[in-house]
């Protein structure tokens, strides 16, 4: 058998703790790019594959859950106006998109079992693909919020463009919880069953169904141990009341989304090597 | 991209060397792995993972131009040891060096969700593989065709039968023309008529510039197509050699092992 002059193609060796080579991992990341595009685009697909409605869904949802919610502050608040509305349907629904990347990607890299132990890739393909599913539900509740919102009468301006680095902020979060997680409840099935509580708590201590001016000075103190607490903040500023949200807020917003995406690689991508006899 | 790079082997040359290879890992005992019953157990030095050695030791060259049968029983390594020569799973001692690109369509693959139609599944797999779009829509034709499951390529995979399953991932594997072709175990399932048609078809494939790992239940096949025959046991090789030969031996094995194993579990 003739060795000389040919290099291998492939050497596997066993792999010391950590990371792998970095370099390499990305090239075959992005080599694979469309796979990402082309399996959130299935599982958007086959989620409403059965219902009536089919992709309308995506639209019908979020309505819904603001009616539910508003039904909810009016009984208990005792009065609403159009401007907590708003605050209310802005605010849900980009939880809303956190939230849903987390179930998502709790559940895709123990879901994609049949994938990892029969193909070679870089796993963080599938929370990765998990928060891209969250991000495309999201879309159209903005176009949702602005429909409501122009129905309302709220007043326009530019400091409304503000929105933009908040939703980037809060997709680098997003993502780098959906990283986070999807390794989690790789050892810790429980995870995905304890999610659903989790996200409630987090909605109720994050400012939705209240505004941040509400709250008693004693309770803000702690309003720097919730992530979403700046962003929302932010959010509510900038789309509802059309003013520019304070920088601090933002920092701090980015702060804690870089923060989860880089434990969040870290972790996986030290750990993605043991995944095919785990899952 | 796959068989243009396939004409630049020569018969002979090597295209999988696996040296000293050995696997260890550790799995769960537990059924589900739970944090309550981490917490419950926390303190007492209960073990909640076990090490478990799946190959020792295995050496194997399988040069261009040949076929090489893996038998075994079950739980022998076969299929782990294709995993790791796909990639997928790191070794734990040893080396693999592979010369060439693996189809690594172990026939499980396809089929990874079942919510999705054949065509979603074959897309997807190949994207994850790392296949181009071009190159899935240029083989996508052929793999149904040989796969003959007609509209139901468009049907969710949760309404296929086994039958169709196993049909449809044998078809992505020989259809998807890699340098070094996996087949595992795809030929045990189908109807008498997909079994001869799925082995010609491996026959047809036996050509000079590609490497054959065939791992089968089938040892009428693994004599009549094989050059070489590895013969796999709780993780170390047993015996290689010329096929009637290992599979004589395994056979024999089998009969007597059968009796002895029965001792063995009292």
């Amino acid at each position: 058998m003739e060795k000389l002059g040919v290099a291998p193609v492939e050497v596997y060796e066993p792999f010391r703790a950590g990371l792998p080579p970095l370099g390499r991992y990305w090239r075959s990341l992005w080599a694979r790019r469309s796979f990402i595009s082309e399996y959130s685009r299935s599982e958007l697909h086959s989620r409403h594959f059965d219902t009536v409605f089919g992709q309308v869904w995506l639209i019908i949802n979020p309505l819904l859950l603001s009616g539910v919610y508003f039904l909810l502050i009016v009984i208990i608040g005792g009065h609403s106006d159009k401007v907590r509305y708003a605050h209310l349907t802005a605010c849900l629904f980009l939880f809303y998109f956190v939230a849903n990347t987390l179930t998502g990607g709790s559940r895709s890299v123990v879901k994609g079992q049949k994938l990892i132990l029969n193909t070679a890739f870089p796993r963080i393909m599938l929370p990765i693909s998990a928060a891209l599913v969250a991000l495309i539900r999201f879309l159209p509740t903005v176009v949702v919020f602005f429909v409501i919102r122009t129905i309302i009468g709220l007043p326009l301006g530019w400091a409304m463009l503000w929105a933009i680095p908040v939703v980037l902020i809060t997709a680098m979060m997003a993502l780098g919880l959906s990283i986070l997680i999807s390794c989690l409840n790789v050892y810790f099935r429980d995870v995905a069953n304890f999610l659903p509580y989790f996200s409630r708590t987090w909605l109720y201590l994050s400012p939705i169904l209240y505004e941040v001016s509400a709250l008693k000075p004693e309770i803000r103190k702690f309003e720097v141990f919730n992530p979403l607490f700046p962003i929302l903040d932010s959010w509510s500023r900038t789309l509802v009341h059309a003013r520019p949200p304070q920088m601090a807020s933002l920092l701090q917003g980015l702060a804690w989304a870089l923060g989860f995406l880089i434990i969040g690689i870290y972790y996986f991508l030290s750990r993605e090597r043991d995944f095919a006899v785990r899952v | 991209m796959q068989s243009a790079s396939s004409s630049q082997h020569k018969p002979g040359d090597l295209a999988v060397s696996v040296q000293h290879l050995g696997l260890t890992y550790t799995t769960t005992i537990d059924r589900r792995p739970t944090l309550k019953a981490r917490l419950r157990t926390l303190g007492r030095g209960t073990k909640h993972t076990r090490i478990v050695r799946a190959l020792d030791d295995v050496m194997l060259d399988v040069p261009y131009g040949s076929v090489l049968g893996v038998v075994g029983a079950n739980g022998a390594g076969k299929s782990t040891l294709m995993r790791v020569i796909s990639g997928i799973l790191p070794p734990s001692q040893g080396r693999v060096e592979v010369y060439g690109k693996v189809s690594t369509l172990l026939a499980l693959g396809v089929g990874f969700n079942p919510a999705l139609s054949g065509r979603e599944n074959v897309q997807l797999g190949g994207l994850a593989a790392g296949m181009s779009r071009k190159e899935i829509e240029a083989h996508f034709e052929e793999i149904a065709d040989f796969a003959e499951l007609g509209d139901a390529i468009e049907a969710p995979m949760r309404t296929y039968s086994s039958g169709m399953f196993a049909r449809l991932g044998f078809s992505v594997a020989v259809t998807v023309r890699p340098d070094i072709l996996i087949v595992d175990e795809a030929l045990s399932t189908g109807d008498a008529k997909f079994k001869e048609k799925s082995l010609n078809k491996i026959k047809e494939l036996r050509s000079d510039a590609r490497a054959l790992i065939l791992v089968s239940h089938g040892l009428g096949t693994i004599r009549g197509v094989c050059n070489e025959v590895a013969w796999l046991h709780k993780g170390t090789l047993i015996q290689r050699g010329e096929p009637n030969e290992v599979v004589d031996a395994y056979e024999k094995f089998l009969k007597v092992g059968k009796s002895a194993a029965i001792n063995e579990d009292v």
